[in-house]
C-alpha cells in the first residue's frame, strides 16, 4: 500500500489527466490510506464532513467545484458515514448546467437515495428537463437515474417522456429508454397499479426489431420480465426469439458483440431464459424451439467459462420446457464434462444441472455417482450444499438413511443459520415422507432437535409426539431412555459450565454445547410423563431429571412448567400413586426447604416446584398444581381413571363424548335450582334484544383464543380434530381413519377419563385419527398401531436384506443397510465408496447402469402390518413393520409385462390403496395423483408386478405373513394378506391367491364416510425373483377385530367400488361368498390362522 | 437480476458499491458486514459461489480486489462471473492496466462505466466497443466543458 501511494504521488506530479482536478480529494484518500486504525479513519472522515458541511452551506459556494464535493461526499458514504446533510445540495447540483457537475450529482443521488425517498419529488422536474435535453449524454444520465429514483407514485410523470425517447436517433438513448421502461414495468408487474392500461409491452415488442443489437438485447431484458409474470400473451413471439437465437449462434452479429470468440453470449443466455419461460409445460412451443436449442448446445464449447455458461443455460432450458428425449440425452451428455471438470465452478453448475435432469430422468444420476460422491466429500461447503440439494431431490425410500446421515453430518458442522434452517426443514420433510420405521423416525427427529432444535417447526414436534404415542412399549422405553440421556447430557453440561468458570475444564467436546430448545423439552416432558415408568432407572431418578430441567432452564416459560407439572402427575400416577416414591415427594407439605425423607433432594425440588405453582401468578399453573395434588390425594381407582397408563392413543367414543357434553350429572343440581326459583338457562342467541344489542355494540361473545399451554398435545389434537389430517393434499385420510383397535379403547374403557385438564392431552391424541403423514409420496401406514402392551417387534426382521445382485439403479425398497452409512463415514477406500454409491443410487458402485431391470421395483409403498392380534380384551398389538419399496412409476410401467392371469380376481382384491383410489379420487396416492388415473384402470394387471422383489423376500422370511398395504392405505388397522408367487411370470394356476380383508376399527360414526374406508382390503404380492432369493409360498392372513357391523359394510362398499362395481350396496351374498373364498384361501395357505376369523363370518 | 455489486479490497474495505435493489443505509452496512468475512475467508480453490440468505453471491478476485455480485438464487452463476469479467476488462482498457488505486481515486469513473454495463440489475450493453465509445464521448464532452468551449455542448 505504501509503495502504491508513492506511485500515486509520483503520478500526481507527472499529472495524468484524471488526477489533476481533484487535489483535495486526493489528499483525503491519502490521509485515509495512511490511517493506522479505524478510529483514526473515523476522525479524518468526521473532519472532512465538517469541512464539507461548512463549504456547502457557504452562500459563496464555488459552483465549479461541485463535482469534487459530490465525489468527496460519496467517498465518505462508501466508508460508512452519514452525509445526509448534503442531499439537498446534490439535488441543486443536478440542475447545474455544467455537464460534469450534473453527472456527478446524479451519480451521488443514485447512490444516496432510492425511489422511496421523499426528496426525489424535488428532482422530478430537473429529471424531466434533462430527459428532453438536446445533449444525448445528459438524456442517458437522466434515464439511468430514473431507473433508481422513480417509484410507482411518480411513474406516470416520467413515463411519456421515456416513451418518446424510444424514437431518439442515438441507439444509446433508445437502449437506456428501454431500460427505464423495463424498470417502470417492474414497479407494476401486473399492470394493475399506476401503469394500468399502459401498453408497455407493445413498445418492447417494437424495440425487439430495432436495428441495433444493443437495443434489441435491452428489450430482451424487459420482455423476459413480462414473460416471467405471464407467458401466455407472448407465445406468438417464439418464432422471433428462436430466429434471433439461431442468427446469434450462427455468428451473424457484428464482431464487437463477440466475447472470447463466442457470439454474443449474453444475448444468447437471455434468449435461452426467455425460451425456458415460454416453453415450460407447453408442448407445441417446446417442439418449436427444440432445433435451435440443439444448435445452441452444439455450437457452444467448454473451452471457456462463457461457453460453459451457455451450455449450462441450455441444459436448464431443456429441463424446464416440455421434456424432449433427444434434447435431454444431449443435455445429459454435455453436463458429463462439467462433472468431470477439476473446476469447482463447473462442478457446481454440473450438480445443479444434474438435479434438473434427474427430476425428469432418475437414471441420469446413476451415471455420475462417483462424481457426485466426490462433490459430497469436497471441502467446499457451497458445493456440498448443492450436492445435498441434489440428493434431497433424488431421495427415495431406499437411500433415505444415507442421505439423512449426510445431511445430519453437514448440519452438525454448519454454522450458517439460513442453511441450517433449510437443512432442518429438508430432513424433517424427508423423514416424514420416507421414514423406514417409526424407531428411525423418532431417533432422527430427536437428533434433529438436538442439533438444530431452534429451527424445528412445532408441527414436527406434534408429529413426533403423535408417532411415539402410537408405537409399542419397546419403542416407548427406548424413547424414554434416549430423552433421559439427552437430559443427562444437558445437566452435565450445565454443571460443567458452572464448574468451568472456576476450573476451565475442557472435557465437554462431545456434549451438546447449548441448551435444548423448548420445543423438544415439551416433547420430553410429555414422553417422560407418559412413559417414564418404563425407564430402567428408578422413578425418583426420572423425577430428578424432570425437575432438573428447571435448574438448567431457569427462565422456563409457564407453558413448559405446566407440561412439567402434568408430567410429574402422570409419573406419580403410574408409579404407585400417592404412596409411590414420586407421589410422596409431590404431595409432601412444603416445609420451607428442610430436606425431607421422600425422594431426597429431587423430591424436595419437586415439592418446591409444586408449591411455587400452587401460588403462581399464572392461573393455569395454579390450576394444574391444585389438580395434581387433588388427584394424588384421591383414591387409586380415581387416579387410575384420570391418568390411565399408556392411554394416549385411545379413542373417544363419540357417544360417550356427547353424553359427557350434555353434562347429565348436573341435572339434579339444575332441577333443584329451578325448583328454588332460578331462571332457566337460555343460550345466548335465544336471549333476545338485551344481550343481542350488547353484542352488536362490540362485546365479544365468541371464545377468546385458547391459551397456548396445552400444546404440544392438545394443540396437536385439536388441529387434527379440526382438519382431520395433517396434510391437506392427502385428503383421503380426512378424519376417516379410525386407527384405533377396539382393543386399545376397551382396555382403557374402564375409565374414559373424566376430562380434567391434566389428562386432556392424553385423551385426544388418538382421536386425531390415523397417522397420515407426509406429503403425498409415501404413506407408510402407521395408523393402526393401537396402544397396548403386547409387543411384537418384528420390524427389524421384516426389513429385507439387500438383494445381492440388485445392481440396478432403482432397485428394491428398503434394501439399504447400515453398512452403507458406515461406509460413508470412513468413505475413503474404493470399495466403501462403491457401497455408498450403491446405497445412494441403488446401483453398484462400478456404475453398472445397464443392470438388470429391477424386477424388484415395488412401486407401491407397502406398509406391511401384521396383526399379531389376540384377544380384544387384552388388546392387540399390531407389529408394524415397514417395507419401503421404491415408488417408481417407470418401473411400474415397465414391469407390466407380468401376465395378469388373475385380473378378475385382482379387481376384487385390489390393495386398499387402490381401493381408496377407485372409491374416492381422494386417495392421496403416494406416487402422486397423476399416477392415480394411470393406475385406476389397469390396476389389476399391474398388481402382480407391484411388490415383487424386495417384498418377496419378506414373503419368504416372515412366516407370520404380513399384509402389504397398498399405496395410500388409509390407516386401517388392517389385517392383511400376502401373495406369494413363485416367479415373476407365474402361470396362473401356480399362483395361490388370497385376499385379506382388513378389519374394521372401532371408530365408528365419528368420521366415517363412504369415500374413506377405514378398513382396508389389503393385498400384496410377494414373489420370488430369479435372483436366488427365498421365495415364499403364499402367506396370507386376515385379521380383524370386527366391532361395528356398519363399518364393516362400509368397508365392503369401498371394496366394491374399488372393484368397479356400481352397486352402492354390496349384496349380502357376495359378502358371504367373499368371506368364504377368503377362508378357503386361508386354509390353503395355512399360514396364519387368525383367532378372530370366525368373528367375521 | 443482480441485486448489488460490491468491490472490496482484501482487507475488507469497500471500494465501490452499487445497489440495484432497495437497501437502506443500515441494511447496506449489514450486508457488507456479513458478506465480507464470508468471502475473504474462502480459500482460493473453492468455487466462486456462496449461498447467503435467499440470494447467491458470485465473487471473483482480481489481484487485491474482490468483485462481488449478489444475484437471484436461480440465476446463471457462470454468466454472472462473466459479467464481472467483462466489467474488469472494460475497466482495464479504460485505465490502461487497472489497479486498485485507479479505482480508489477515480471511483466515480468506475461508477460511470458500471452504469454503462448494468442498468436496473440487468446487463444492458453486451458490446465492449459500444461502452468504450460512450465513455470516450463523455470524457470528450467533459474536457470541452472544462475548457469552457462548450458549456452545454453537444458531443458529435
Amino acid at each position: 500500500m505504501q509503495s502504491k501511494l508513492e506511485k500515486v504521488v509520483a503520478g500526481l506530479k507527472t499529472g495524468p489527466r484524471f488526477l489533476k482536478e481533484l487535489r483535495e480529494f486526493d489528499n483525503l484518500v491519502k490521509a485515509i490510506g495512511e490511517c493506522k486504525s479505524k478510529a483514526e479513519e473515523d476522525r479524518v472522515i468526521s473532519q472532512e464532513l465538517e469541512l464539507l458541511k461548512q463549504r456547502l452551506s457557504d452562500p459563496k459556494l464555488d459552483k465549479s467545484r461541485g463535482k469534487e464535493y459530490m465525489i468527496r461526499l460519496m467517498y465518505c458514504e462508501i466508508l460508512g458515514h452519514d452525509a445526509s446533510f448534503a442531499y439537498i445540495k446534490a439535488l441543486q447540483f443536478a440542475s447545474d448546467p455544467n455537464i460534469h457537475t450534473k453527472k456527478a450529482a446524479y451519480l451521488a443521488l443514485t447512490q444516496f437515495l432510492d425511489y422511496n425517498d421523499n426528496l426525489v419529488l424535488l428532482l422530478v422536474n430537473t429529471l424531466l428537463l434533462d430527459m428532453k435535453s438536446d445533449n444525448y449524454l445528459i438524456v442517458c444520465t437522466a434515464l439511468v437515474a430514473a431507473t433508481r429514483l422513480i417509484g410507482a407514485d411518480l411513474v406516470n410523470a416520467v413515463y411519456p417522456v421515456a416513451v418518446e425517447r424510444l424514437r431518439h436517433p442515438k441507439e444509446h438513448v433508445r437502449k437506456k429508454a428501454i431500460m427505464a421502461l423495463h424498470w417502470f414495468g417492474q414497479l407494476d408487474p401486473r399492470r394493475d397499479g399506476p401503469l394500468a392500461g399502459v401498453e408497455l409491452d407493445k413498445h418492447f415488442r417494437t424495440m425487439l426489431c430495432d436495428k441495433d443489437p444493443s437495443v434489441m438485447s435491452a428489450s430482451l431484458c424487459a420482455l423476459h420480465d413480462c414473460i416471467k409474470v405471464d407467458p401466455r400473451p407472448y407465445k406468438n413471439l417464439i418464432p422471433s426469439f428462436t430466429s434471433i437465437l439461431k442468427q446469434v449462434s450462427e455468428h451473424r452479429l457484428p464482431k464487437s458483440y463477440d466475447y472470447h470468440r463466442f457470439p454474443a453470449p449474453f444475448i444468447q443466455i437471455k434468449l435461452l431464459k426467455i425460451l425456458a419461460a415460454l416453453g415450460a409445460g407447453d408442448r407445441a412451443a417446446s417442439e418449436n424451439m427444440a432445433a435451435v436449442l440443439h444448435q445452441a448446445l452444439r455450437r457452444a464449447s467448454t473451452s471457456h467459462t462463457i461457453g460453459s455458461a451457455i451450455i449450462y443455460e441450455c441444459v436448464r432450458t431443456i429441463t424446464t420446457i416440455y421434456p424432449n428425449p433427444q434434447l435431454l440425452a444431449a443435455a445429459a451428455e454435455s453436463i458429463a464434462t462439467f462433472l468431470r471438470s477439476p473446476s469447482h465452478n463447473l462442478r457446481y453448475v454440473g450438480i445443479d444441472a444434474l438435479a434438473g435432469i434427474t427430476a425428469l430422468n432418475p437414471a441420469a444420476a446413476a451415471e455420475h455417482q462417483v462424481a457426485v460422491l466426490d462433490c459430497l466429500e469436497d471441502p467446499d461447503d457451497t458445493l456440498k450444499l448443492k450436492t445435498l440439494e441434489l440428493l434431497y431431490k433424488m431421495t427415495k425410500a431406499n437411500n433415505i438413511q444415507v442421505i439423512v446421515d449426510k445431511m445430519m453430518g453437514f448440519l452438525s458442522s454448519c454454522t450458517d443459520e439460513h442453511i441450517r434452517k433449510d437443512i432442518v426443514r429438508k430432513v424433517c420433510d424427508l423423514a416424514e415422507r420416507y421414514a423406514p420405521s417409526p424407531a428411525w423416525f423418532v431417533t432422527t427427529i430427536s437428533e434433529v432437535f438436538r442439533l438444530g432444535g431452534e429451527h424445528v417447526d412445532e408441527a414436527d414436534a406434534h408429529r413426533l409426539v403423535h408417532l411415539i404415542a402410537e408405537q409399542d412399549a419397546s419403542l416407548h422405553a427406548s424413547a424414554v431412555e434416549a430423552y433421559l440421556e439427552l437430559l443427562d447430557g444437558e445437566s452435565a453440561v450445565a454443571s460443567a459450565t458452572e464448574a468451568a468458570t472456576a476450573t476451565a475444564s475442557g472435557t465437554m467436546t462431545r456434549l451438546p454445547r447449548k441448551k435444548l430448545p423448548e420445543t423438544i423439552l415439551l416433547v420430553i416432558c410429555w414422553v417422560l410423563g407418559e412413559f417414564g415408568h418404563l425407564a430402567r432407572r428408578p422413578a425418583q431418578a426420572v423425577l430428578a431429571r424432570l425437575v432438573g430441567i428447571l435448574n438448567v432452564h431457569k427462565a422456563a416459560s409457564d407453558r413448559l412448567r405446566g407440561c412439567l407439572l402434568t408430567a410429574l402427575a402422570k409419573l406419580a400416577a403410574h408409579t404407585g400413586g400417592a404412596t409411590g416414591p414420586v407421589g410422596q415427594a409431590l404431595i409432601q407439605p412444603h416445609d420451607g426447604g428442610a430436606g425431607s425423607a421422600a425422594g431426597g433432594a429431587a423430591g424436595q425440588d419437586a415439592a418446591d416446584l409444586v408449591h411455587k405453582c400452587l401460588n403462581s401468578q399464572s392461573l393455569e399453573l395454579q390450576q394444574r398444581a391444585h389438580e395434581l395434588q387433588a388427584l394424588l390425594r384421591s383414591t387409586p381407582p380415581v387416579l387410575a381413571a384420570a391418568m390411565p397408563v399408556d392411554a394416549s392413543c385411545e379413542e373417544f367414543n363419540p357417544q360417550d363424548l356427547a353424553a359427557v357434553a350434555a353434562l347429565p350429572f348436573l341435572e339434579g343440581h339444575v332441577a333443584r335450582a329451578l325448583a328454588g326459583g332460578a331462571a332457566p338457562y337460555l343460550p345466548p342467541e335465544a336471549r333476545g334484544g338485551r344481550t343481542g344489542d350488547g353484542g352488536s355494540k362490540g362485546l365479544r361473545f365468541a371464545a377468546y383464543e385458547p391459551a397456548p399451554y396445552a400444546i404440544p398435545l392438545a394443540a396437536a389434537s385439536t388441529s387434527y380434530a379440526a382438519t382431520g389430517t395433517y396434510d391437506s393434499r392427502s385428503s383421503s385420510m380426512t378424519g376417516a381413519s379410525g386407527p384405533g383397535l377396539a382393543a386399545g379403547a376397551s382396555a382403557a374403557a374402564a375409565g374414559v377419563p373424566s376430562a380434567s385438564s391434566i389428562t386432556e392431552p392424553q385423551l385426544m391424541v388418538k382421536s386425531a385419527g390415523g397417522r397420515k403423514w407426509g406429503p403425498a409420496q409415501y404413506e407408510t401406514d402407521y395408523g393402526a398401531s393401537a396402544s397396548s402392551s403386547q409387543a411384537a417387534p418384528l420390524a427389524a426382521a421384516m426389513v429385507p436384506p439387500p438383494p445381492a445382485a440388485a445392481a440396478a439403479p432403482r432397485s428394491v425398497g428398503a434394501h439399504h443397510s447400515r453398512t452403507g452409512s458406515s461406509a460413508s463415514l470412513t468413505g475413503q477406500t474404493a470399495s466403501e465408496r462403491e457401497r455408498l454409491a450403491a446405497s445412494l443410487f441403488g446401483g453398484s458402485g462400478s456404475g453398472t447402469t445397464t443392470a438388470v431391470r429391477p424386477t424388484a421395483a415395488a412401486p407401491l409403498p407397502a406398509g406391511q402390518r401384521q396383526l399379531n392380534g389376540n384377544a380384544i380384551a387384552t388388546a392387540t398389538r399390531p407389529a408394524s413393520s415397514y417395507a419401503v419399496p421404491t415408488a417408481n412409476p417407470m418401473d411400474l410401467l415397465l414391469d407390466l409385462d407380468v401376465p395378469p392371469p388373475q385380473q378378475q380376481q385382482q379387481q376384487q382384491q385390489r390393495p386398499a390403496g387402490a381401493a381408496a383410489i377407485a372409491s374416492g379420487n381422494e386417495a392421496s396416492q403416494p406416487a402422486g395423483n397423476w399416477m392415480d388415473s394411470m393406475m385406476a384402470a389397469p390396476a389389476g394387471p399391474m398388481l402382480p408386478a407391484a411388490p415383487l422383489g424386495g417384498i418377496s423376500q419378506v414373503g419368504g422370511s416372515a412366516p407370520l405373513g404380513g399384509s402389504f398395504l397398498g399405496p395410500g392405505v388409509p390407516n386401517g388397522p388392517s389385517g392383511g394378506m400376502m401373495y406369494g408367487i413363485q416367479a415373476s411370470r407365474p402361470p396362473p394356476q401356480q399362483q395361490p391367491g388370497g385376499m385379506g380383508i382388513a378389519m374394521p376399527a372401532p371408530m365408528g360414526g365419528m368420521m366415517s364416510s363412504l369415500q374413506q374406508p377405514h378398513f382396508v382390503q389389503a393385498s400384496g404380492l410377494g414373489g420370488e425373483m430369479g435372483m436366488g432369493m427365498a421365495g415364499g409360498p403364499a402367506g396370507y392372513g386376515a385379521a380383524a377385530p370386527p366391532v361395528q357391523p356398519q363399518a364393516w359394510q362400509q368397508q365392503q362398499l369401498a371394496a366394491g367400488m374399488a372393484s368397479g362395481m356400481a352397486a352402492p350396496i354390496w349384496p349380502q351374498q357376495q359378502q358371504q361368498q367373499q368371506r368364504q373364498q377368503q377362508q378357503q384361501q386361508q386354509q390353503q395357505a395355512g399360514r396364519f390362522a387368525d383367532p378372530f376369523e370366525d368373528l367375521l363370518s | 437480476m443482480i441485486h448489488f455489486v460490491i468491490l472490496m479490497s482484501r482487507q475488507g474495505k469497500v471500494r465501490l458499491a452499487k445497489w440495484y435493489s432497495t437497501y437502506n443505509m443500515k441494511e447496506r452496512a449489514r450486508v457488507v458486514k456479513e458478506i465480507t468475512p464470508m468471502i475473504l475467508a474462502r480459500p482460493l480453490k473453492l468455487c466462486n459461489f456462496l449461498d447467503w440468505k435467499n440470494i447467491k453471491l458470485v465473487y471473483k478476485r482480481y489481484a487485491s480486489l474482490y468483485f462481488v455480485c449478489g444475484v437471484d438464487a436461480g440465476d446463471n452463476e457462470l454468466i454472472t462471473l462473466e459479467i464481472i469479467h467483462e466489467f474488469v476488462e472494460v475497466l482495464d482498457r479504460y485505465f490502461q492496466n487497472v489497479c486498485e488505486l485507479d479505482l480508489i481515486f477515480n471511483f466515480h469513473k468506475a461508477y460511470y462505466i458500471l452504469d454503462e454495463l448494468l442498468v436496473a440489475g440487468e446487463l444492458q450493453e453486451p458490446s465492449k466497443k459500444a461502452i468504450h465509445k460512450h465513455i470516450h464521448d463523455q470524457d470528450e464532452l467533459v474536457e470541452k466543458a472544462k475548457n469552457g468551449t462548450a458549456e452545454d455542448g453537444q458531443a458529435k
